[in-house]
């Protein structure tokens, strides 16, 4: 489902992604590894179409798709989700607002007629109840003034009313105690169905406990350098990236 | 105490003269008004408050002067303008602070879209005798477009001492990441732009006297937006 050959990317003229190729599956879960700087979230902001970062060289394809000829929201309605490290405040955007809107958004893209209060009102109900979350964060504005653990919470929310084909977590767990780690990663789990895929960026293996990836990358300058299974990430917990990079000393 | 509320729609080329006598609540809300200029004389421990929207297309020249002439008057005055095109808006507003234990606020917002060019002068003046004021003025722009221009001139002469007095002014864009965070949900980046400036312009809205007026206001907003 998607598709990532010989992919350039830089930022501020700076290149930081240097030739990356990638390939998943539908319902795959891939972990993404790696130091600060190596290019993690860089993907996920290629991927998503960040107005900061550039493409230089190489193609996405999402769905048979040519991903990098959308715009960002033309991809997220494509089903794209990217759980953000740092999830925006939006003053004075009601959450309730927020949400129905992008619903909405997604549902005309797909050719649906909106949904009504009423209707969104349901739905929202249904995934508050899976995720047994109460409705309080939604009367807020965006994001505003909500702790750590709840911004993750509320992007695993806003994933389950969008429902999309390919999730990427950049550092979900950055931040988080291991309680809300639990709570958030199991929120993923209840709203993972067989079909949906996710790209889980992580520094650490610990995430990687609650959701089990099907293959684990190591990114190191740019290029994904190692590809392995869970085995992999709990090398990387017990020896670090030292190791891994000795290996690709090369460049 | 006796509290008036004066909704003008579509006020053009138009002087008002007012006097809020001692111990009244006068509301003013100026709704689309095209080159008013309104004047008010507050008499002891009275209350105004002042709404200038501009949401025509029509350029502009509108001016509010307050003068605070006896002790514990009040003062508020609130400004929205959503300029687009070619068009040009200035807004002065001059508070007078001739006698003391008086408070003014102002707010005034202004988002500019196109070619369009905004002015806000603000003369703000206490005077020797006006000790214990409290005044501010806060005046928030947006810039939609490179070539949209906004001049911003606060001018504050203080000849009392023991005053509380502070402005601010900003001259910015909408968000980036805010609009990436919407459009990443599947927002389309006008609509993205639509909901910021909603948000934006909100702080004034919630100030208006009633809700139904409110409505209307949003609407009118909304409309200019599409």
């Amino acid at each position: 489902m998607l598709e990532i050959t010989n992919l350039h990317a830089s930022v501020g003229g700076k290149t930081i992604i240097k030739g990356l190729n990638l390939t998943i599956g539908q319902g795959e879960i891939h972990a993404l590894m790696g130091r600060n700087g190596a290019g993690k979230s860089t993907l996920s902001a290629v991927l998503t179409g960040n107005p900061a970062y550039t493409v230089t060289e190489g193609s996405i394809r999402f769905n048979g798709k040519d991903l990098l000829a959308m715009t960002p929201d033309e991809r997220a309605n494509e089903g794209l989700f990217l759980s953000f490290q740092y999830p925006v405040e939006i003053p004075g955007v009601s959450m309730v607002n927020f949400l129905k809107t992008a619903v909405n958004a997604k549902r005309q893209y797909q050719g649906l007629e909106p949904l009504s209060a009423s209707e969104f009102l349901k739905l929202k109900r249904e995934k508050e109840k899976l995720l047994d979350i109460t409705s309080g964060m939604q009367n807020r504005s965006v994001n505003e003034g909500f702790s750590g653990g709840e911004k993750k919470k509320n992007e695993v929310f806003q994933m389950a009313m969008l429902q999309p084909r390919l999730a990427i977590l950049d550092e979900t767990d950055s931040g988080l105690d291991v309680d809300a780690l639990r709570i958030v990663a199991d929120g993923f789990n209840k709203i993972r169905t067989p079909k949906m895929s996710a790209i889980i960026i992580t520094h650490y293996e610990r995430m990687l406990d609650y959701i089990r990836p099907d293959y684990v990358h190591v990114l190191h300058n740019g290029r994904i350098v190692e590809t392995g299974d869970a085995a992999l990430a709990k090398a990387i917990d017990e020896r670090g990236f030292d190791w891994i990079e000795d290996k690709y000393q090369t460049d | 105490m006796q509290r008036m509320t004066e909704v003008l729609r579509d006020k053009r080329d138009a002087t008002i003269d007012l006097v809020v006598d001692a111990g009244e609540s006068r509301q003013v809300v100026l709704l689309s008004p095209v080159n008013v200029r309104l004047s008010v004389r507050q008499r002891e421990g009275s209350t105004l408050s002042v709404h200038v929207l501009s949401l025509t297309d029509a350029d502009s020249d509108l001016s509010v002067t307050v003068n605070q002439d006896e002790p514990h008057c009040r003062t508020q005055l609130y400004g929205l303008a959503l300029t687009r095109g070619n068009q040009v808006v200035n807004i002065e507003t001059h508070v007078l602070h001739n006698v003391g234990h008086g408070t003014s606020t102002q707010l005034f917002k202004n988002a500019l879209a196109d070619t369009s060019r905004a002015t806000f002068y603000g003369e703000l003046k206490v005077l020797p005798d006006a000790q214990k004021t409290e005044a501010y003025q806060t005046n928030r722009n947006i810039l939609l477009s490179p070539e949209a221009k906004m001049r911003t001139r606060p001018q504050l002469e203080i000849y009392a001492d023991d005053v509380k007095c502070s402005h601010g002014a900003t001259t910015g864009h909408l968000d980036t990441n805010a609009l990436f965070y919407m459009q990443q949900r599947g927002i389309p980046l006008a609509e993205a732009k639509r909901l910021l400036l909603l948000a934006f312009m909100e702080e004034v809205v919630q100030t208006l006297p009633d809700e139904p007026l409110q409505e209307e206001v949003r609407q009118q907003i909304n409309k200019r937006l599409k």
